[in-house]
């Protein structure tokens, strides 16, 4: 029998024909905004700087204890990931100044690339964090699903939004542009909560599926726990690389979880992660795409390689802030002054509040 | 700019790319609240430890370690300023001098405000106006990295004792020879200990013409023009050479002491009567014998001679640059290392008859490689006896271990060129006028012809300068074997 080739699937984002409102309203917005400032801008502010995601877990969990092991597919393969972050410059008297980036990483050949998009930078307030949110969705989506939640977010809230929209935005392109390839995720395929509505989740999976790509989501932690111990420390003795099913995770109105949940060890690092796939792919095609994504990409920390890369060129580095805040002293005139540390202020070297150095 | 830290006096300065400030720049830090400003010296530039450099560029680099290529859509143009950022430098800044009321003091005590102070470079004619650096007797030494042209006072060279140190090939002779034109053209006298007989020629311009200096330059070649008459000579010139140059002991002196006073007052004082006069001596043998010896030392140097009409005498030469001053140029190149201990002996023997006797105000001595000719008894004399007399001398030599400690701590001016070993930047950072960090940091990194002027010409206020060409011939170049 001939073995039949076919021509390497080529990776073309972003495509000419690709909707790219939303950069373009993200710096609009984010221009809009700042022009918007007319105090001076505290730095040292008093909440957290760095914004991670919270999820609610359904219970009853069980763990399959047979590991399905996993043979590496050197099959060419393309691999893309997606991730984001956001983080608080400072703090104006009416609100906060947030900078937004994400990044997109693909593997072909063993040669990694990468798109960086941002960062946007955002003086969001309780008169001005509406109309940006909303007009943003709007930018994004053709049928806007928020319209079943209340207004927009808290504006604490805001700066992990207006991350989230971007990242969903980053990960419907991938979705609509990779052809027969993997797509790695960042978090779980859990959706139901504000800033990740079930449809809109859907949609980006069903993009993938009609382009014969599969969806999987890396977990860097995850509170799922079989009983009463987490999913990722309950490693059988068998050797690596190997996936863990679970069973009985029920998700709770007015979560849903739209992918099926497994535990991977990909090397011998004593290290697991939560993965979650499509709940509508079939099981051959999951671990057909574990397979290839194991044969294809880096995994030295039992995590993909190109996963980690879309993190590691989205976060904002200390340099990037220096940058960022110089940026905004320059362009738009913002004074940056030094607030008092509360913590640090009453209670000395035993203020336990914010680390200065 | 921006002021960081004040450590003693040293001072720790940002600065970003667009303010290039390299080694050796002059900086102004004007606190105007305190109607004072310090006057500081770039001695090192370094990165600025700015938080989160090392991720920015570790992220580049995946597992592979092959350098990760994509596309930044930055469409608020962050970028340019991540570089700024990026790329801070740090400037390692010695106080130099506290400016107040246009008067300058080598304070460092107090402390401008690190928010309010203004930093500007501060060019080097200011810096050279502000110290007043200034006189009626200019010379140029060459050009500063500011354009603008180091111009030190022959004055500051007068009555000082100076050295000119760096690696081979750097400009040392270079230098050497601009200072004696220059001091030449204020009409001092200079001598010069000719090692390599590459300062003959200063009569000399590139195209073999000569020039300006070319009357006042005496070649003075031991055993050619250069011949002594015994009767010519004071016992005390004659015992210095047989004593330091040729080591007579005691008691053989004692004996020499005699037969030159016997031969003075029987008016037979040359050669031929005083090799009959020592073989002839009744004494003890090894007397005799010692003495025959250091005789045929001085007959066979070529140096003396008892025909009165062969015999320049320095006094010559000192007469003629007297007035409108010239270079005496003692060429040692062909003179082995006794006969050049001797000539020297002789010459300084004779300068400081000639100081002392007031038939020369003052001279300015250059002494090349002088532990190839010094004795070691010479250089604290050089430094402290003599400099009483009028001579004032200007050791070159590319060997810095090879002159005294106690040379360099009492040194007025060094013109220091390249070293790259640690050690010998070791040894010239013992000068009492100059401080270890700035010779080490500077010196190390400058090129060749480039000169690092410190001590009393600067107001010691070290700088760097190219040295300016001359219209000289050049005659130390090293002969080369591959070159056609």
């Amino acid at each position: 029998m001939i073995e039949q080739y076919t021509t390497t699937n080529k990776y073309n984002f972003p495509q000419p024909t690709t909707d790219t409102t939303l950069p373009q309203r993200f710096l609009e917005q984010s221009l809009h905004s700042l022009r918007q400032v007319q105090q001076p801008f505290q730095l040292n502010p008093q909440t957290p700087q760095q914004f991670s995601p919270t999820e609610q877990y359904p219970s009853s969990i069980q763990l399959k204890p047979q590991p399905i092991p996993i043979k590496p597919d050197h099959q060419e393969t393309l691999i893309a990931a997606v991730d984001t972050s956001t983080i608080k410059i400072g703090e104006t008297a009416t609100g906060m100044i947030i900078a937004v980036r994400g990044a997109i990483t693909w593997c072909q050949n063993r040669a990694y690339k990468y798109t960086r998009l941002g960062p946007f930078i955002f003086h969001i307030t309780e008169e001005n964090k509406n109309a940006l949110y909303n007009t943003l969705e709007h930018a994004y989506f053709s049928t806007s699903y928020s319209s079943t939640h209340p207004s927009a977010p808290n504006i604490m809230q805001m700066p992990m939004r207006l991350a989230s929209l971007l990242e969903r935005w980053l990960q419907t392109m991938l979705a609509r542009t990779v052809n027969h390839g993997i797509i790695l995720f960042d978090g779980s395929l859990t959706s139901g909560t504000l800033d990740t509505p079930v449809q809109r989740l859907k949609e980006i999976l069903g993009y993938a599926r009609r382009n014969s790509s599969i969806v999987l989501a890396f977990s860097k932690a995850t509170t799922l726990r079989a009983n009463g111990i987490l999913i990722t420390e309950q490693l059988p003795n068998h050797d690596p690389p190997y996936l863990l099913e679970t069973m009985g995770i029920h998700s709770k109105p007015p979560l849903i979880l739209l992918g099926d949940v497994y535990v991977a060890r990909l090397n011998r690092a004593n290290l697991a992660f939560r993965v979650d796939v499509d709940k509508e792919t079939p099981i051959e095609q999951r671990m057909e795409a574990m397979q290839k994504l194991i044969g294809n990409d880096l995994y030295t920390q039992s995590y993909p390689e190109t996963l980690r890369l879309s993190h590691i060129l989205c976060t904002f580095t200390a340099n990037e802030v220096l940058a960022i805040k110089h940026f905004i002293t320059r362009k738009y005139g913002i004074q940056i002054i030094n607030r008092p540390d509360m913590h640090r202020l009453l209670f000395g070297p035993f203020g336990s509040g914010e680390i200065y150095t | 700019m921006k002021l960081y830290k004040k450590e003693g006096n040293l001072l720790q300065i940002i600065s970003f790319h667009t303010e290039s400030a390299e080694k050796g720049d002059y900086l102004l830090v004007e606190d105007q609240d305190a109607a004072k400003a310090l006057i500081a010296q770039v001695i090192d530039v370094q990165f600025a430890a700015v938080p989160g450099v090392l991720e920015e560029l570790l992220r580049t680099l995946p597992d592979g370690g092959e350098s990760l290529q994509g596309e930044d859509i930055d469409p608020m143009e962050i970028a340019p300023h991540i570089t700024y950022i990026q790329d801070a430098s740090l400037l390692i800044c010695k106080i130099r001098a506290t400016l107040e009321n246009e008067m300058l003091s080598p304070s460092s005590s107090w402390l401008p405000s690190r928010s309010q102070s203004t930093i500007k470079k501060l060019s080097i004619p200011m810096l050279m106006k502000l110290a007043k650096v200034d006189g009626k007797l200019p010379i140029i030494l060459g050009g500063t990295k500011d354009s603008s042209l180091l111009t030190i006072d022959a004055s500051a060279i007068d009555g000082t004792l100076n050295i000119i140190t760096g690696k081979k090939g750097c400009g040392k002779s270079h230098l050497s020879k601009l200072l004696m034109v220059n001091l030449v053209g204020y009409k001092a006298t200079v001598v010069i200990f000719d090692l390599n007989g590459e300062y003959t020629s200063l009569g000399m311009s590139n195209d073999g013409k000569r020039n300006l200096y070319y009357d006042k330059i005496h070649t003075l070649a031991p055993g050619q023009n250069f011949k002594v008459a015994l009767e010519q000579l004071h016992l005390n010139t004659v015992m210095g050479i047989l004593v330091n140059a040729l080591h007579l002991p005691g008691t053989s002196a004692r004996e020499f002491r005699r037969i030159w006073k016997m031969l003075k007052e029987k008016g037979k004082l040359n050669m031929q009567e005083l090799g009959e006069a020592i073989r002839d001596l009744n004494c003890n043998q090894h007397v005799r014998d010692a003495l025959a010896s250091r005789f045929h030392s001085l007959a066979n140097s070529g140096f003396f001679t008892d025909c009165p009409g062969e015999a320049t005498l320095l006094d010559e030469s000192i007469l003629k640059s007297k007035d409108v001053g010239g270079a005496i140029v003692i060429n040692l190149k062909n003179t082995s290392n006794i006969d050049r201990q001797i000539v020297v002996e002789y010459a300084l023997g004779k300068l400081v008859d000639s100081l002392s006797n007031w038939k020369l105000k003052a001279v300015f001595l250059f002494a090349e490689e002088a532990h190839l000719y010094l004795r070691e008894t010479y250089w604290d004399d050089i430094v402290t006896r003599m400099r009483h007399f009028g001579i004032f001398t200007t050791f070159i030599t590319n060997q810095p271990d090879t002159i005294q400690e106690t040379i360099y701590r009492q040194a007025d001016n060094i013109f220091l060129f390249n070293f790259t070993n640690e050690h010998d930047l070791d040894v010239v950072s013992r000068a009492a006028r100059v401080d270890a960090e700035t010779v080490r940091s500077i010196a190390h990194d400058l090129p060749p012809h480039h000169c690092l002027t410190l001590g009393k010409v600067v107001s010691d206020f070290p700088i760097v300068a190219r040295v300016r060409a001359l219209d000289i011939k050049t005659m130390g170049e090293t002969r080369l074997f591959f070159k056609e």
